[in-house]
């Protein structure tokens, strides 16, 4: 079985976001493996390890510093690292998921997997251009996936809890919303080794490719109220909370 | 005095149970050396030495159970008086007319005073060691006290499970009764003279019984017959403990207590290529495998271990108690198969590896130089490698380090926020000489219920004109707990980040709020270069109190409060004097909890604890520890404000959680040393700060 793991590194907003100009001052942002990417991991890692195979590792080099994601996937069992050195902090789904289909057509890939999402642009746009792009079918919001002979059992959650099951044949691209279980913690020996021996694939964008959206303004939310703090006694504070709700007519 | 054919058969036993011992002591020798290669000890002869006055004086037993520890001294100073005793027996055996009753007065030239007061001595000992050994008998048989026994959720070797050690126990007390019994009556049998005033308890036995030649045959093949048999049998039952605690006690830990041995051992092997950490036993230190042959199952470590107490599944104890069988079956037994086990199957069970708050209670409090906790942490490092399943709180604590070089998910550059609010500028300490680099520790500079104790430790350094400054976005979490979780690697990246930030550095020294902090940096750090020197808050605050540059303005006689001594402070760096030496200057009533200073309770949040994502059910520690503390106040003591003081942020929030959880809010407060230094030496705060406070 042949993996693709296509991962998109964002920034983290562990930090306040800091903003500059009409977009995120890149400069002063830490950039992180997006969530969803940590689960397609994951699930990559156990079809890979239910029928064999190889994973591959694939994602765009926002500001040079992807390398720790392709180590951190590499300790968790992925066998391949590759990054297209994009070196544009800004280059949006589009642009991306034309690098990325144009880097995973060669490889023979069986299943290609992405997030669903990501969390900078909730666009979750990547899955499914790519799969456009290498003219495979496209599942999203996928919570499980077993590989059997040329197709696959996918699970999917819809709202409310409703599962469903599908087959669908490969090759394919799955949007993953979540692993079937938590993503592997990876010891830091285990990282390290890898970014002291692994080789990182290189290659040049290719393609072209526009989402059409241009950034008109970013900025921070404005403070327009503060809660109120009801003081007091817990039985003056009940008091007053059952006196707020009748105020607004929802007692 | 025995005849030609007895001597024979004597002879032919002694050679017997001699190759028997042997074998036993070779067997486990061998079993020792198969562990890995330990720390290097230095001087071993003056350690041993050093040990030895130790156990002669029975002074490490003595840290818990006074009364039973007196007793266990009894049967000490017996049991190795009859060692002399029963080369004399033996003499008495073989030398004709070799007899030291009445002084010994058949034997020519012989030191008469000598023999009465050996005589004496014998006799009293053996009257000792009936009542020593009746005691520990009644105590486990009959009291069936519960703290020999182990909790239901706690992995057990089956053997022990079966009451293995119980039959070891009654083995070794009905010899010991024998053995004893029949030496004394063979003296009495001896007696033919009447009463001999040296041996009083033979005189009274020989006043019931008389004197018999042939009940003095009979009485010396009991008591010399069953040693024959005995001392093979100890080298195979717990009883080992009587040579190999000594010996485990002499080749104990001699690095810092907070200073963890490596993942992988730093001596090289040829061909040999070591795992980090430890999956089967052998993994193990040599001088840990020996802790097992040593260990006597006394459940000291049980009975301090803050897991246990909660109800979870770990017994330090029961980890040496499984280690011991584990070995025992595979080398004395049929099962070397079984040493190819994981220990988190043979000795303790992994929920038991992940309730360690590595407090240091256990070692601390064994008698015998035994260091579980080690093992635990071993456990932990190989479990991580091979993929076990943690806890999602470790797992989301861990990977927020690895990224953001904190626990708490929060972005480097938030680290400095607090300093930025402050109305005074704060040195960055990678860009400006400091005498005093504060390193502030995760908890200080992110929990929004700590932060304002951090603010109030930088006035009053800022008030006391002290030459501080912080490192910022470069400090990283030090590491400590990473470590004791078992994430070695992680720890490594952390030192290397922070050795990194100290080298852009210029300081004198380095001042931690954060006694976990404190104890890595002080005893970890130098084994990578960090050869600095690191002082507790406390220390630093006393040190400015004492040289006049803070000045206490009121008394804070209206406060009675308790301290509680943090292990990573206190047990682990002996940091007791600073913190109460600040309170006594400070004016308060101070009362002492029961469990202080070295026998400190721990908070339950340490090795890892705090982030556990899964809450174990039962009493926490610190409930527990508030509870000690009121108890301790006493009723009535409400005329004045109760208050639980703490110098770690950790505490602070485990305390506070407490109170509230076991609805003593109101009660007792808890409250960070340096609030109580503030108020009573009064600081200038800005002018918003004060309402604020106001």
């Amino acid at each position: 079985m042949n993996i693709v793991v296509a991962i998109k590194h964002i920034p983290s907003i562990a930090d306040d976001l800091p903003v500059k100009g009409n977009n995120v001052d890149f400069d002063s942002v830490d950039f992180v493996l997006n969530e969803c990417d940590e689960h397609s991991i994951e699930q990559a890692v156990l079809v890979k390890e239910a029928v064999g195979g190889t994973v591959t590792v694939i994602g765009v080099d926002m500001i040079g510093e992807l390398d720790n994601a392709l180590h951190l996937a590499l300790a968790k069992g992925a066998d391949k690292a590759v990054k297209i050195t994009g070196d544009d902090p800004a280059a949006d789904s589009h642009m991306q998921a034309k690098w990325l289909a144009e880097a995973i057509k060669g490889m023979g890939a069986n299943i290609v997997f992405a997030g669903v999402q990501a969390s900078n642009d909730l666009d979750g746009q990547i899955g499914p251009m790519i799969a456009a792009y290498l003219d495979m079918p496209y599942i999203g919001g996928v919570s499980s996936v077993e590989a059997t002979g040329d197709s696959a059992t996918v699970n999917k959650e819809f709202a409310g809890g409703v599962g469903a099951k599908y087959s669908v044949s490969m090759p394919l691209v799955a949007g993953v919303q979540v692993c079937v279980k938590p993503p592997r913690y990876a010891p830091m020996s285990k990282v390290r080794q890898m970014a002291q021996t692994a080789t990182i694939e290189k290659v040049a964008p290719s393609g072209d490719s526009s989402s059409g959206l241009v950034f008109k303004k970013m900025a921070p939310p404005v403070v327009t109220g503060h809660a109120e703090m009801i003081e007091g006694s817990s039985k003056e504070v009940a008091k007053k909370i059952v006196e707020l709700l009748k105020s607004k007519g929802l007692a | 005095m025995l005849t030609t054919i007895e001597k024979i058969i004597f002879i032919v036993l002694a050679i017997t149970a001699a190759g028997f011992t042997f074998h036993g002591f070779k067997t486990i020798i061998d079993s020792i050396r198969k562990g890995r290669p330990a720390p290097e000890l230095k001087n071993i002869p003056a350690s041993l030495l050093n040990a030895g006055v130790k156990v002669l004086f029975q002074q490490t037993i003595f840290k818990a159970r006074k009364v039973l520890s007196a007793i266990h001294m009894g049967l000490f100073f017996g049991l190795i008086t009859y060692a002399i005793v029963n080369l004399m027996d033996v003499l008495e055996g073989l030398v004709p007319g070799f007899d030291l009753v009445y002084g010994g007065k058949h034997i020519p030239n012989a030191p008469t005073g000598l023999v009465n007061t050996f005589n004496l001595i014998a006799d009293v000992m053996s009257m000792f060691l009936l009542i020593a050994i009746t005691v520990f008998l009644v105590r486990r048989f009959i009291v069936k006290d519960k703290a020999l026994t182990f909790r239901e959720n706690v992995l057990l070797n089956p053997k022990v499970k079966a009451g293995g050690q119980a039959r070891d126990s009654l083995t070794v007390g009905v010899f010991v009764i024998m053995h004893v019994g029949a030496h004394v009556l063979s003296q009495a049998y001896r007696l033919n003279e009447g009463a001999d005033p040296f041996m009083p308890f033979a005189s009274f036995l020989n006043s019931i019984f008389g004197a018999s030649e042939t009940g003095v045959h009979v009485a010396w093949w009991v008591s010399i017959g069953w040693v024959m048999f005995i001392i093979p049998y100890l080298s195979r039952s717990k009883h080992t403990h009587f040579f190999m605690s000594p010996v485990n006690l002499g080749l104990a830990k001699q690095n810092p207590r907070g200073q963890l041995d490596p993942a992988i051992p730093l001596k090289v092997i040829e061909g040999q290529k070591f795992d980090p950490g430890a999956k089967v036993i052998y993994d193990l230190a040599w001088t840990r495998v020996m802790d097992a042959y040593a260990c006597v199952q006394c459940n000291r470590c049980q009975d301090v271990c803050p897991a246990n107490f909660q109800g979870r599944p770990l017994s330090p104890s029961a980890l040496e108690v499984n280690k011991r069988y584990l070995l025992k079956e595979a080398t004395f037994g049929s099962h070397p198969d079984r040493l190819l086990l994981p220990l988190t199957e043979t000795v303790i069970s992994p929920e038991a590896v992940w309730s360690c708050t590595t407090c240091y209670a256990c070692v601390r409090v064994c008698p015998v130089g035994n260091e579980p906790m080690a093992d635990i942490v071993d456990i932990r490092r190989r479990m991580l490698i091979d993929g076990y399943e943690i806890d999602s709180g470790v797992q989301n604590a861990l990977q927020s380090l690895a990224t953001n070089g904190n626990w708490m998910s929060k972005g480097k550059r938030l680290r400095g926020r607090w300093a930025k609010e402050m109305e005074f500028p704060v040195k960055n300490a990678t860009e400006e000489p400091v005498e005093h680099l504060w390193f502030v520790g995760d908890t200080a500079s992110f929990d929004e219920r700590v932060i304002p104790n951090t603010k109030m430790v930088a006035r009053l350094f800022n008030q006391g004109g002290l030459d501080f400054g912080i490192m910022y976005q470069n400090e990283s979490n030090s590491g400590n707990d990473v470590r004791r979780v078992g994430e070695e690697g992680l720890f490594e990246q952390l030192v290397e980040q922070n050795m990194a930030a100290f080298g852009k550095a210029q300081f004198k020294q380095i001042v931690t709020t954060d006694p976990h902090s404190f104890n890595t940096l002080k005893n970890e750090y130098p084994q990578f270069g960090g050869t600095f020197e690191v002082k507790h808050y406390t220390v630093t605050l006393l040190k400015l109190i004492e040289e006049g540059k803070l000045t206490i303005k009121n008394k804070l006689s209206n406060y009675k409060v308790t301290f509680h001594d943090p292990c990573y402070l206190g047990r682990y760096n002996g940091g007791f004097t600073a913190p109460r030496k600040l309170l006594e200057l400070l004016g308060v009533e101070f009362v002492e909890m029961p469990r202080n200073c070295e026998n400190s309770f721990c908070c339950g949040a340490g090795g890892g604890q705090i982030w556990m994502g899964k809450v174990a059910p039962g009493e926490r520690p610190a409930e527990n520890r508030i509870k000690e503390a009121l108890t301790t106040f006493g009723e009535g003591a409400n005329a004045k404000t109760q208050l639980f003081i703490v110098t770690c942020p950790k505490d602070m929030v485990m305390y506070s959680d407490a109170v509230k959880t076991t609805g003593n809010e109101g009660k007792i407060e808890v409250r960070d040393i340096i609030q109580l230094v503030a108020e009573a030496v009064g600081v200038e705060m800005p002018l918003e700060a004060e309402a604020v406070a106001a």
